[in-house]
């Protein structure tokens, strides 16, 4: 029973962080990138609204990826570490045996048979998880790249490259977060909740679960030993000069990255409305011009006027033909014929015998305000008739 | 119970997760406004009491009359009796709208010119047709009159009262095709340079020349009595696609000249149209500079897409689309936009394969795991827990763990001595290799 209990380190401090730092732009990569790819979704325009807007959701979209980034270079630089100045296994490198524990574990799954698998420090489930991991980053990075710089991408690819890219970016994402979900989350949380991410430790019942061949390593003392404290300092000393170089190598193109190209146009203002002004009239169509006025018929005056004037002698005439065509009724004052005409309007009386100051047909037209007007020599005539007592 | 069967604990946050997001879950709800008919509702004054147009027109229709103003302004006064008689208006007495004259001579009138003399008759449409008014109200039509622009049309400006006959429509409240032609003319008399552009580009001589109803005039796009000004606010702008969508997602109208409905939707599904729909939906009033539809094809001078000078078939031309807003971009740089086309073997064939690939790649990874893992379900839940009871029910006195930690070391003894053999075999190469 003690044997069982007794637990056995998997993962140090920094890789427990480091996990905690991969969770965390994971999810925030997952979530941005996700509600872009399926933006008119309800669900994805309220995280939107939620994350600030879509310019604020890319912008925290393009941040986590750098921090995913700076991570990997971490990463390499560690694998880096373990390798060359601790000399450890490399025992995330897949190989033959992988496939075989895969086939003989779902056999063992199904039945048919007996034990499953011993596996090593780490089995093909976390080494299928991790190399997915791996290529997604890769593939993601390139397809991001392009993304994010589709000019510089245009000048060595073609055009449609970059829609390409945004495919595969998207489709990437779909295959990554699923595989999460049914991968990951299958085996390390539902199946058994692994808590070895956080505590680090795994008992010796999960040792001998999914780690046989490890705990048999252990138990037999099997795994190489440390090197010697001088050989160790010996490594240390070519190790950390290169992996700054490279780590800053790395540090720079993640840098181009993100400032390779400003797509984002920062130099050119909103395209907005038109710079000259819309209210450009037509020319108006000028007013119907005058028609020359006709030539008042002075033949006609001169013939009409032989004996004394009178209604029906030219001024009835006169009157018909400047006033008739409002007059017959306007204003109450109809001029159709001599006793209308003298029975006057609403104004009062238009013809008073032998009193031209007191004929408003004399005065309203003489000063100007009417629409209609006599000639002069019409009017000339008008009055002396009026003077004459108006006769009909 | 031993501790993997126990519900683990980040169930729970995942159930809180989901119901959180439930609750983030809101949705807007558009209002609409309904259209109004364009009818006069009420009738202000007792006909009978006014006095018969005869009157009026005895003097008006004498042909040749004007009205001097002080500022030199001539205005024409005669009123065509047979045009007054087909318009709407033929039943009015001119004392309706004319309120203040009522003989003659007629009251001293103190407009100083043509156009403040017009103006005095900005609220007398309002008495019978209040909707049409309270349109106008938000337009940017009226905006500019309050903020002291007199060239801002009123009614009357549009509408010759005179004149106006009654709009003709078919049942679905469409204009008839010589009013549709009619509207733009309209626009035109005040934006006479972008009528000039209109009437020359693809939906203008639709309209002008063919009489065409189903393309749009003026109106379609920028509405009638409360017209908002594209200048004014980014909200035109970026519910600018939706207006041009309204027809061109129409595959009624679009079949007909065979046109692309996929217009909106290709467009929505691309880098610019994700973040103008975006925008549109959350921050409407945001200036934002990618493009909606008219900044590649143009407004009122849009040509069909084939046209050699300005059609966006044409590479150049839309390579010259991009450029004024990517100063930088290359020959290759307008593929990245696949023109409104859904990829197929033929057009864009890289996007249409990568598309391919991940169509049978995704469900092959996933269905690879997916059965490895419901082989998995089915080892515990089931096989382990049949042999288990089985255990059990031959040896009850027996403490569970223990028979089962025993059971399983007799029963797999043989087992697992061959697998170790078998793996030993790899086991120093895999060392090696690393």
């Amino acid at each position: 029973m003690s044997e069982n209990q007794k637990s056995y380190t998997r993962f140090s401090l920094a890789q427990r962080i480091e996990h905690i730092v991969l969770i965390a732009s994971f999810t925030t990569l997952a979530v941005t990138g996700l509600v872009q790819k399926f933006a008119q979704s309800s669900i994805s325009i309220s995280v939107i609204a939620a994350l600030g807007g879509i310019e604020m959701t890319r912008i925290i979209h393009r941040t986590a990826s750098i921090v995913f980034l700076l991570q990997a270079i971490y990463h390499l630089v560690a694998i880096g570490y373990k390798l060359y100045v601790q000399r450890k296994e490399a025992s995330m490198l897949p190989g033959f045996k992988d496939l075989q524990d895969a086939f003989q574990h779902f056999l063992y799954n199904l039945g048919l048979r007996k034990e499953r698998p011993k596996m090593d420090r780490y089995n093909f489930v976390e080494k299928a998880e991790y190399w997915a991991m791996v290529w997604g980053l890769v593939l993601m990075a390139l397809t991001g790249f392009m993304m994010w710089n589709p000019i510089a991408t245009a000048r060595v690819l073609p055009g449609q490259a970059i829609p390409a890219a945004k495919v595969a970016h998207g489709a990437e994402a779909i295959l990554a977060v699923l595989a999460i979900f049914i991968w990951h989350f299958y085996h390390v949380h539902l199946r058994t909740f692994n808590k070895s991410m956080f505590t680090g430790k795994l008992t010796r019942h999960e040792m001998e679960e999914e780690h046989a061949l490890e705990l048999e390593k252990i138990e037999k003392g099997l795994l190489p030993p440390p090197p010697s404290p001088e050989e160790l300092r010996r490594r240390k000393r070519i190790y950390y000069p290169v992996a700054a170089v490279l780590s800053l190598v790395l540090l720079f193109f993640v840098y181009r990255f993100v400032t390779f190209e400003e797509t984002a146009i920062t130099t050119i203002s909103p395209v907005s409305a038109r710079a000259d002004s819309v209210f450009v009239p037509q020319t108006p169509t000028p007013l119907p011009t005058r028609p020359p006025t006709a030539t008042p018929a002075p033949t006609q005056e001169g013939q009409l006027f032989e004996g004394p004037l009178s209604w029906n002698n030219a001024i009835g005439q006169i009157i018909a033909q400047r006033c008739g065509s409002c007059h017959g009724a306007m204003g109450g004052l109809a001029l159709t014929t001599y006793q209308s005409a003298l029975n006057g309007g609403r104004s009062g009386a238009a013809i008073v015998a032998g009193d031209v100051e007191q004929s408003l047909l004399v005065t309203v037209v003489r000063d100007g305000i009417h629409p209609g007007k006599f000639e002069p020599q019409e009017l000339e005539l008008i009055v002396r008739w009026i003077e004459e007592g108006a006769p009909e | 119970m031993p501790d993997r069967y126990r519900i683990p604990p980040e169930l729970f946050i995942v159930a809180f997760g989901f119901i959180l997001l439930a609750v983030c879950l809101v949705v807007g709800i558009a209002f609409r406004n309904e259209a109004l008919p364009v009818r006069a509702e009420t009738l202000p004054v007792d006909m009978a009491q006014l006095p018969n147009n005869a009157a009026c027109l005895s003097c008006h229709m004498v042909e040749d009359q004007i009205k001097e103003f002080p500022n030199g302004d001539v205005i024409s006064v005669v009123i065509a009796p047979e045009m007054y008689g087909l318009s709407a208006h033929a039943t009015l007495s001119c004392q309706v709208c004319h309120t203040n004259i009522s003989g003659y001579p007629h009251p001293e009138n103190l407009a100083q010119s043509s156009r403040e003399y017009t103006l005095q008759f900005q609220n007398t449409c309002n008495q019978c047709h209040p909707s049409q008014a309270s349109e106008l109200m938000d337009s940017v039509h009226t905006r500019l009159m309050a903020e002291g622009n007199l060239d801002a049309p009123i009614c009357a400006d549009c509408h010759n009262p005179h004149q106006q006959p009654k709009i003709a429509k078919d049942e679905q409240g469409r204009l008839s095709p010589a009013e549709h032609a009619q509207s733009a003319m309209v626009c035109g008399q005040c934006h006479s340079t972008i009528y000039d552009e209109y009437a020359r580009s693809v939906h203008g001589s639709g309209v002008l020349e063919d009489k065409n109803p189903d393309v749009p005039s003026c109106i379609d796009c920028h509405g009638v009595h409360n017209v908002s000004g594209p200048s004014g606010g980014a909200a035109f702008r970026l519910s600018s696609p939706k207006i041009c969508a309204d027809c061109h997602t129409n595959e009624q109208i679009m079949s007909k000249y065979g046109l692309s409905t996929q217009v909106l939707q290709t467009y929505v599904a691309d880098f610019h149209g994700t973040t103008v729909t975006l925008f549109e939906k959350l921050d409407p009033d945001q200036q934002i500079n990618m493009p909606v539809c008219y900044d590649c094809h143009g407004v009122h001078d849009i040509r069909r897409s084939d046209d050699p000078e300005k059609g966006l078939q044409v590479k150049q031309n839309l390579l010259a689309a991009c450029q004024k807003c990517h100063p930088d971009a290359t020959e290759n740089f307008p593929d990245a936009w696949l023109s409104h086309y859904i990829p197929d073997r033929n057009r864009y064939p890289l996007v249409y394969w990568v598309n391919e690939f991940y169509k049978y790649f995704i469900p092959t990874v996933l269905g690879g795991m997916g059965l490895f893992v419901v082989s998995d379900i089915y080892r515990r839940w089931v096989l382990d827990r049949r042999r288990k009871n089985a255990k059990s029910v031959e040896g009850a006195e027996d403490q569970m763990s223990a028979t089962e930690e025993t059971s399983k070391d007799i029963e797999t003894e043989e087992q697992a001595e061959q697998a170790d053999t078998q793996f030993s075999d790899e086991k120093p190469q895999d060392e090696e290799n690393s």
